[in-house]
């Protein structure tokens, strides 16, 4: 039940829709009225983008069932630009802005005609977009190459392309993802002039310190269903963390018990990590060590700096700092200096930066471990055929021949052909990013026992993964990442998916509370 | 008996034959040799004579120049990158070769490697500003065609270099077997070695790896840099000895040497299903393409098809292979 007096300006009921035999909403009502930000949350993998696409027009009518009514009157989105037209605005969490384009020229994208002809009025352009940024408050020159802007600048130019439309409604997905405390404050006073207008705003977002400070509303999301709705009267950090983590299908993880007075096998001092392509994403000042056989979690939110810990000590991306492996300091400045020091990376994306698609599923998984399979540089064509069916064995990758293409190989047998490539090297240290995601549930356990098996051999394992619960079930002790920065750490038997959440909140808070302070 | 031969049982069922047809097909040289010898069929039957000795072997002989530097071309097109400039680099090598022997009175045997030296210093150049700069392959040689283009004139003032000393000649006139020279064998030898290097060396696996996706490379700890500026002065040695081969063959350092070869070099590697998006492709491939355009060339010359359709049939061909490349991609390497 909704507490609101008024009537909805925009609803949706019964919203069910199905990928694939997968389930990804249960029948969720969810509804926002004039001059309201109603917070949509949930964990990765609660349905949240799912029902933001269906109520924007990305997952077009037909492709669900359920009804979207506006003023009370049914409507249907064929796509975005239909939704967009009938007033319902949206702005993306991934900036997509126009780089070589000026401020006004991107905020009119699309529609630099005004209507009226084939041409551009440079001017008139401006001077429109100079309104709607005073109205607005947002202190920016239209006149300005996009090019130049940071990224919570570009955030708002975003923001005004929405505006520029006059929408009813706007949905906002993750807005304070790429912004600091102070500029989180003047996106805050954005929105609540929009919603001084009777905007009516759907506001998706991890960070619980936001929607205890600007929300009306709130609905929780978990496993595809309505699991509580939320009155700003009744906010409370406690209730959300307990309706986000829930109760969920347990899952059995394979026994392993943290090993009594092993050697440290890495060990990583004051580490301090570059965001990717100059972002201010990153990691600063990162301390952790890994004992043989030990299996360490780093849990955290998508943004929060995690895959960057792996990706530094890797040397993927540059980093600053101490790296000990069993006790010897190395330089790292290349993933082939990881790799000559025994430390192997599995990454996150199998489609970007896993696999080689030219290449078949026998060379996939020999690329880079040729050394030992080869005389005189060259490749010793039955040895490399033998170790290659040998590792596929081991690792039960199901694929018609060492000769297939890895296109037609499933999720789960493409995840452990990557894996029989990275331990092919048998390393020390094996850093695992998202080693679950997209593969069945049968390869996640046949994973699961593999990880464990590989840290009873005595391999110090690291790993990264957006379920809590996986994280927690697996890991003999976890760390909390969150921007970019250390905040908790407790081992198995002290904590669950809520020790995390809380963590990673009281963090988050203390920063929003010390950025308010600065700017006011 | 032994266990090997359990592992490489035969296919059972009309399913796995399919399979081993699907793959067979996917593998690019087969198709282009089947075209191929539809071609000269159809030629051969139109006009015998394009199956005579002297047709035969001018077809060989022009394939020998334009085919070495395919050889260079498909490595640089397997690491992912390729070459506009091969055209003018053949031309300015050759030049500077004649320039030396004749004008700084040189050895030859130094002469030439003073070629070859300019050769894989454009290829330099090109592969380090390309890879460190992260100007686009397409630019930077492109730019570096026009810039050996003015050098040749810069170098020669206009004038073809002649006469060159008599053992250049020598290398030109030579009849190894069957009317085909030095070049030829040149051609052959570089095509197998350079073949065998791309499908069992480390180096070759680790170039196709750096081609189909440089960030896979360099995570598994390929310097994927050092790879391709290899490759680009692979290209630019190899077009240096294309070059002299053709001087040799006039006799004369020719202003014009190379002209226009970067794009008959490009269109038949292409056309023997070598990729233009980097990872995929032989040698052997390579080779076969370019021989491939050559003949039809050479066949709708010999039918007697007016010279303005030859060229349109050139044109069609070249697109029709590169959308079977593109489909081939699809469906057996991306998959649909």
């Amino acid at each position: 039940m909704s507490n609101t007096t008024q009537e909805p300006l925009f609803s949706a009921t019964g919203i069910t829709k199905n990928f694939g035999g997968v389930q990804a909403l249960r029948s969720v009502d969810f509804d926002v009225t004039a001059g309201e930000i109603h917070a949509l949350l949930g964990q990765n993998g609660a349905g949240k983008s799912t029902l933001v696409k269906i109520l924007n027009g990305v997952h077009p009518a037909g492709s669900y069932t359920g009804i979207i009514r506006l003023d009370g009157r049914a409507v249907s989105f064929a796509s975005p630009a239909d939704a967009r037209s009938n007033g319902v605005g949206y702005v993306p969490q991934e900036i997509e802005v126009l780089e070589q384009l000026s401020v006004a020229e991107n905020v009119f994208a699309g529609r630099t005609g005004l209507g009226d002809g084939m041409l551009v009025h440079q001017r008139k352009l401006e001077q429109r977009a100079g309104e709607i940024f005073a109205e607005l408050g947002i202190d920016i020159n239209p006149r300005a190459y996009v090019a130049s802007l940071t990224s919570a600048q570009r955030h708002l130019v975003m923001i005004a392309r929405a505006i520029v439309l006059k929408p009813r409604v706007l949905m906002l997905d993750e807005p304070t993802a790429s912004l600091s405390g102070i500029e989180v404050d003047a996106l805050f006073s954005v929105l609540r002039r929009l919603k001084a207008q009777g905007v009516a705003m759907i506001y998706i977002t991890h960070r619980l310190p936001e929607v205890l400070a600007i929300c009306d509303r709130a609905t929780v999301l978990r496993d595809g269903q309505v699991a509580v709705r939320i009155a700003r009267e009744d906010f409370d950090a406690e209730t959300f963390i307990f309706s986000m983590s829930g109760q969920r299908l347990q899952r059995l993880f394979p026994e392993h018990a943290a090993p009594v007075g092993a050697r440290t096998a890495l060990e990583v001092r004051r580490l301090t990590v570059a965001g990717h392509g100059g972002a201010v994403h990153g990691a600063r000042d990162i301390s952790l060590s890994v004992a043989a056989g030990e299996i360490v979690g780093l849990a955290g939110l998508l943004g929060s700096g995690r895959s960057e810990i792996l990706q530094g000590i890797y040397g993927r991306v540059p980093a600053e700092g101490e790296i000990r492996v069993a006790g010897e300091p190395v330089s790292i400045r290349s993933p082939g200096d990881a790799r000559a020091a025994g430390i192997a990376l599995l990454t996150e994306d199998r489609k970007r930066d896993g696999l080689l698609f030219n290449l078949p599923v026998g060379a996939n998984i020999t690329i880079g471990n040729l050394a030992p399979l080869s005389r005189h540089g060259m490749v010793r064509g039955g040895l490399e055929r033998s170790s290659i069916l040998s590792a596929m064995r081991a690792l039960n990758v199901k694929a018609s021949s060492p000769q297939a293409a890895v296109t037609h190989l499933s999720g789960g047998n493409q995840q452990k052909l990557l894996f029989a490539r990275v331990l092919m090297r048998a390393p020390k240290v094996l850093l695992l990013d998202e080693p679950t995601k997209g593969v069945d549930a049968a390869t996640r356990h046949e994973i699961y026992r593999l990880v464990v098996e590989l840290a009873e051999k005595g391999v110090a394992l690291l790993i990264v993964a957006s379920e809590l619960e996986e994280l927690i079930g697996l890991c003999d002790r976890c760390l909390v990442v969150t921007d970019g920065r250390i905040v908790d750490e407790f081992s198995r038997g002290e904590g669950g998916e809520d020790r995390v959440l809380r963590s990673v909140t009281a963090a988050q808070a203390q920063r929003h509370a010390m950025a308010s302070q600065v700017s006011s | 008996m032994n266990s090997a031969a359990d592992v490489s049982s035969p296919p059972r069922d009309a399913q796995s034959f399919r399979r081993r047809l699907i793959g067979f097909i996917a593998v690019g040289e087969v198709g282009v040799l089947a075209a191929m010898a539809l071609l000269i069929a159809f030629f051969w039957l139109l006009e015998p004579a394009f199956l005579s000795e002297r047709n035969t072997r001018a077809i060989l002989n022009v394939v020998s120049f334009v085919g070495i530097i395919a050889i260079g071309q498909t490595i640089l097109l397997v690491a992912g990158e390729f070459d506009l400039s091969v055209g003018s680099v053949a031309g300015l090598s050759a030049v500077v070769a004649a320039k030396l022997m004749t004008a700084a009175a040189l050895p030859v045997s130094i002469a030439i490697l003073g070629g070859v030296g300019v050769g894989a210093l454009i290829g330099l150049v090109n592969g380090l500003i390309v890879v460190r700069l992260g100007i686009p392959a397409f630019i930077q040689t492109l730019g570096m065609l026009f810039i050996g283009q003015g050098l040749i004139q810069v170098v020669t003032s206009g004038y073809p270099v002649y006469p060159l000393p008599e053992a250049i000649n020598v290398i030109g006139g030579t009849d190894l077997a069957f009317g085909l020279g030095w070049s030829f064998a040149f051609f052959i030898i570089a095509a197998v070695i350079a073949d065998f290097v791309l499908r069992r060396t480390v180096l070759g696996r680790n170039m196709y790896a750096t081609g189909g996706n440089k960030e896979v490379a360099h995570l598994v700890g390929i310097n994927t840099n050092a790879y391709k500026i290899g490759a680009f002065i692979v290209v630019g040695a190899l077009s240096a000895i294309a070059g002299m081969f053709v001087m040799a063959d006039l006799g004369s350092g020719g202003t014009s040497i190379g002209s226009g070869w970067e794009l008959t070099v490009i269109a038949g590697v292409v056309v023997g299903g070598v990729s233009l998006f980097g990872g995929a492709g032989t040698v052997a491939g390579g080779v076969v393409g370019i021989l491939m355009l050559k003949v039809v060339q050479s066949g709708l010359v010999v039918i007697g098809v007016n010279s303005n359709w030859q060229q349109i049939a050139v044109g069609v061909i070249m697109v029709m292979a590169v959308g079977l490349d593109i489909l081939r991609r699809r469906y057996f390497i991306a998959g649909a």
